[in-house]
This record gives C-alpha cells, structure tokens and sequence, in this order.
C-alpha cells in the first residue's frame, strides 16, 4: 500500500450508495435526491463549526489559539482586498504546475524503461524503494545548502516525490498490457517505436494517470512544505508566517483553502481525467 | 494489496539467486560513483557535499546522533499507537452505522483533503513546540487513514454471512466477534500500514518546524551550520528506519492477515 493515496478519499464514502439509488428513480427526484445529497453532505462541516464556536464561547480560549468562526471570513476578505490571497494561490499554484511538468519528464519515460525491461527493473527497485522511503521532505535541508532558500529548493523536492509514484504506476501499466498484443502489432510488422506509440501508451495509460493523480498529490504536500521552510509567497507560506505573526485566524483560513483547493483539483481535474482514460482506453487490460 | 506486484521471481538456479542478489546493489553502487566522482572533479566543501565515508561516520563520531533518533522513533511511536486506537475503534463504531458512516464520510475527505503538514502551524500555535505537537501531528496524519479504512473494511464485509450466523442462533456480540472483526481485518492492517508510512514522513516534516530535538530538527539545524554530512546521514538514516518498519514489522504482519483472514467482499 505505500504508493497508494488514502484509501478512505478513495472509498467515496456514502456517494457510491446513493448513486446506486438513484439510478432506478426518476430524472426530478433524481435532480431532488442530488441536492439533498449535497446539501447532507454539508450537515456534518455545520456541525463541525457549531461545535467550533461553543468551544470557543465555552472556554474563551486565547485569541493566538482559537477565534470565533466569523473572524476566519473576515480574514478571508482581508486577504482577498489586500490581493496576496489569489496572488499566493497562483504562486503555489504555479510550483506544483512546474513540478508536475519535469516530473511527467523525468518519471514516465523510467517507468517505461523499467515497464519493458524485467531485468533493469529488478535491478533499479531496491534503490527506488529505498529512495522513496525517504520523504522529499528529509532532503529539505540538503536542497537549502545547494540552493538556498530559492525556487530550486521547492521545485527539487516537488519533483523528488512525485517521480516515485509516477515511475512505479507508469512501470506497472506497462507491464500488465498482454504480451499478446505486442506481439500480434509485431508479427504484422510494426516497429519498436510504433508497438510504443499504438501498444505501450495507450495500454499503460490509465496507470500512469492513477500514477500522476498520486504523485501530484503527495508533491503538493512536499510545496507545502517547501513553503513553511523556504517562504517567498505561497498558501503553505500565507499559513507559517500567519502562525509567526500569531494571527490565528489566517492559519485556519490557509488551512481551509488549502483543503478546499485540493479538493477541487482532485475532483474537478484528476479524477475525471483518471476516470476518463479506465474507461477510454482500460479495455486494453482485461 | 500492495499497488507495485514484482516480477514473477524465478529462481533457476543458486548462480542466478546470487546473481540477482548482487545486481540490485548496483544502482548504489553507481550512484555512490557519481557521488566520489563530483568529489574527486569539483572538491566541494564539507558543507555541500560529504564524502561518503564521513557520512558513515556519523553515527560514530557525533553523540546526538543517536538521542535524536530515539526522540524521533519515539514520538512515532506515540504518535502511531494513539491514532491506532482511536481510529481503529472510531473507524468500528462508525462501520457499524451506515447512518454514522454517509455523516463522517465527508468530513474524513475534507481532512485528508486538509493534508497533515499543513496542520504544523496550527498546532504550534495550540501545543508549542515539542513533542506533544509533534505528536498531534502523528495522530493526524495516521488517524483519518486508519479511521477510513477500518470503517471501509467493515462497511464491506458482506452482510449476508452475518445475517447466516444470526438464523443459525448467534448473538449480535458473536457476529461481531467472528464476521465482522476478522473480516475487517486486512483493511485495518493495510490501514496501519500505509498510516505508520504517512506518520514517519509527518515526523520529519513536524520536527523540522516545529521541535527541539529529533531526526528532522537536528538535520535542519546542521544546515545552518553547514554539515552536509550530518545532513546525508541523517536523511539516509530516515530512509532505513522507514523501510526497516515497514519490511520487518508491518508488512509481514499484512501478508499474515491476508493469508489468515482473506479480503472478505473484496473485488480486488
């Protein structure tokens, strides 16, 4: 399990069952039912925040520990009048982009090389596993002695975690496409590089998706990271120096947009290009 | 269960099992040539790159070496065995409510959404820094991991065998004793497993911010004073101790349950 992400996110928990009601009843109450749905979904954040607010009516806790709910959306405005806020989404933004980009570079061509070759690939696993058991995170300090506290740092322990998930997913989509299929492309007489180009990528392709979904994920824990430690801008940054400064209000902002950013990459961009692809080109696999 | 399956291993013969026991050394062995070559052409100094040997002498020469990976381990340690209690008997309490379940089920997405490391600041600012904030931060990064899967491998376990033990005159105490808790099992071990990964590398990152002693602090702190080697030492060090938990502890204990217990209603 360890290059899987969270299997509880994964699980979809309550939505599977309530689609499957939902696809026997009526197109309006199916319409109804959705919005009930979203709206039961939001009962426990509700929930959440009440109990929030009695702690904090309860025991007057100390303005640098816990404030009231209402000070977090004023927070928020401020941020967003002050312009920092969409500046720093779009900073942080803008690492994880560039992150994802070198790589896609570097962690899908090896996981091709190790895909097609058993013998490298049994070779190379023990040092990728043994690497990947160190967090991009470990390497935090030795990047800031070669870089400094730079954009190199942050885009070097990106791209440190998110080549292993990507390198393994990549390999094991290449291996699990049928050998049969390679070789009928080659007995018709395709070469090399087009078995890879019509076989290899398209058979591969719904794991090396599953693969970037995950390896984007953790990267986006090593920005945060990078951001606590090396700062110049960014959500992880808006959150550390808030703590600094002791307004408690913003850390709790930062954290809410944070999760609420993932979640929307999550499901808005990599879920349903990862869904879009099984079902595209997953036949390939069975 | 596990998400990388290896090459179906053949062992033909004793030279090719000692073969193939020597070659994956090699990629170490060809990066720890890069590594003297950079030494040999560039000869950086100490603070930017060791020599290996120096890195290995580490554990040796300085003392704090080792105070600050039993800071580390033990704060894991902590850490992990709250979040396995709570979250194991939250996640069986939850599993069994499918009313609990639908109610938890977003806020548990919305907090692995809110990953642990950005937890760090607020829980400066609530514990100050030190090992009960690294702590919290353990418990959080592992309990929602271990909580969801726990809650997911009873919500899976078929229905029909529990309802089969009832007509047969079982009590409602019986079933849970021998369906659903066993059958839940290989999901709460993959739940730990994966937790106690998330909850090392939680470590690191909490202690690097956030503590006064530790693997994470202690290889923050020598890059300010420019000792490279105590940084290498000390991330490869992070790298054994994760890898050494997982294969020795962990993993074995999963393939058990596995093999004991089977994935009960699981279409994997």
């Amino acid at each position: 399990m360890a290059i899987t992400s969270d299997p509880a996110a994964d699980a979809n928990l309550g939505g599977s069952n309530m689609s499957e009601e939902l696809i026997a009843s009526h197109a309006r109450q199916k319409r109804r039912e959705r919005l009930f749905g979203f709206g039961r979904s939001l009962v426990p954040f509700v929930v959440l925040v009440a109990v929030w607010w009695g702690v904090y009516v309860i025991f007057d806790p100390a303005p640098t520990k816990l404030v009231n709910p209402t000070k977090v959306i004023d927070a928020f405005f401020e941020v967003v009048r002050e312009g920092t806020l969409p500046a720093y989404i779009s900073r942080s933004l803008g690492r994880l982009l560039w992150g994802t980009f070198w790589g896609v570079v570097v962690g899908i061509p090896l996981g091709f090389l190790l895909g097609l070759d058993k013998d490298i690939a049994r070779a190379a696993e023990p040092a990728l596993r043994f690497f990947n058991a160190i967090s991009g995170i470990a390497w935090l300090p030795l990047m800031i002695t070669w870089f400094g506290f730079t954009e190199n740092t942050i885009s070097s322990i990106i791209i440190y975690t998110m080549i292993f998930p990507l390198v393994f997913n990549t390999m094991i989509g290449v291996r699990t496409v049928p050998p049969v299929l390679r070789d009928a492309t080659r007995s018709m007489g395709a070469s090399w590089p087009r078995i890879i180009r019509d076989v290899y990528v398209p058979g591969s392709f719904p794991s090396v998706m599953t693969g970037l979904r995950l390896g984007i994920g953790f990267g986006w824990r090593a920005l945060i990271a990078g951001e606590f430690v090396v700062g110049g801008g960014g959500l992880g940054f808006l959150i550390f120096d808030a703590r600094t400064a002791g307004i408690i209000e913003r850390v709790m902002l930062g954290m809410i947009i944070l999760g609420a950013l993932w979640l929307m990459i999550d499901r808005l961009i990599l879920r349903p290009i990862e869904e879009y692809t099984a079902v595209k080109w997953g036949m390939v696999q069975q | 269960m596990t998400a990388i399956a290896g090459p179906p291993i053949i062992h033909r013969s004793i030279w090719d099992r000692i073969k193939w026991f020597i070659i994956p050394v090699v990629p170490f062995l060809i990066l720890l040539g890069v590594w003297l070559s950079v030494i040999a052409i560039y000869s950086p100094a100490i603070g930017v790159l060791p020599r290996p040997l120096k890195v290995l002498e580490v554990p040796f020469n300085e003392e704090e070496y080792w105070p600050n990976v039993r800071a580390s381990v033990w704060r894991l340690i902590l850490g992990f065995l709250f979040a396995a209690v709570t979250g194991v008997l939250a996640g069986l309490a939850a599993g069994l409510s499918k009313r609990i379940a639908e109610f938890v089920g977003p806020l548990v997405t919305a907090m692995n959404a809110i990953s642990g490391i950005a937890w760090i600041p607020l829980a400066i600012a609530w514990f100050g820094i030190g090992t009960q904030m690294v702590v919290f931060i353990i418990w959080n990064a592992a309990f929602f991991l271990i909580f969801g899967n726990t809650m997911l491998g009873v919500r899976l376990v078929p229905t029909v065998l529990g309802d089969s033990l009832r007509t047969l005159g079982a009590s409602r105490n019986q079933v849970l004793r021998q369906v659903v808790f066993p059958g839940a099992l290989p999901y709460v071990m993959s739940g730990l497993r994966s937790g106690l990964g998330f909850g090392w590398r939680a470590v690191i990152a909490a202690e690097l911010v956030g503590a006064s002693s530790g693997l994470g602090q202690w290889i923050f702190i020598a890059q300010e004073f420019a000792r490279a080697d105590i940084i290498v030492a000390g991330a490869l060090t992070i790298g054994l101790v994760g890898v050494l938990m997982d294969r020795l502890i962990l993993a074995p204990l999963e393939r058990r349950t596995i093999e004991r217990w089977g994935l009960v209603g699981s279409s994997k």
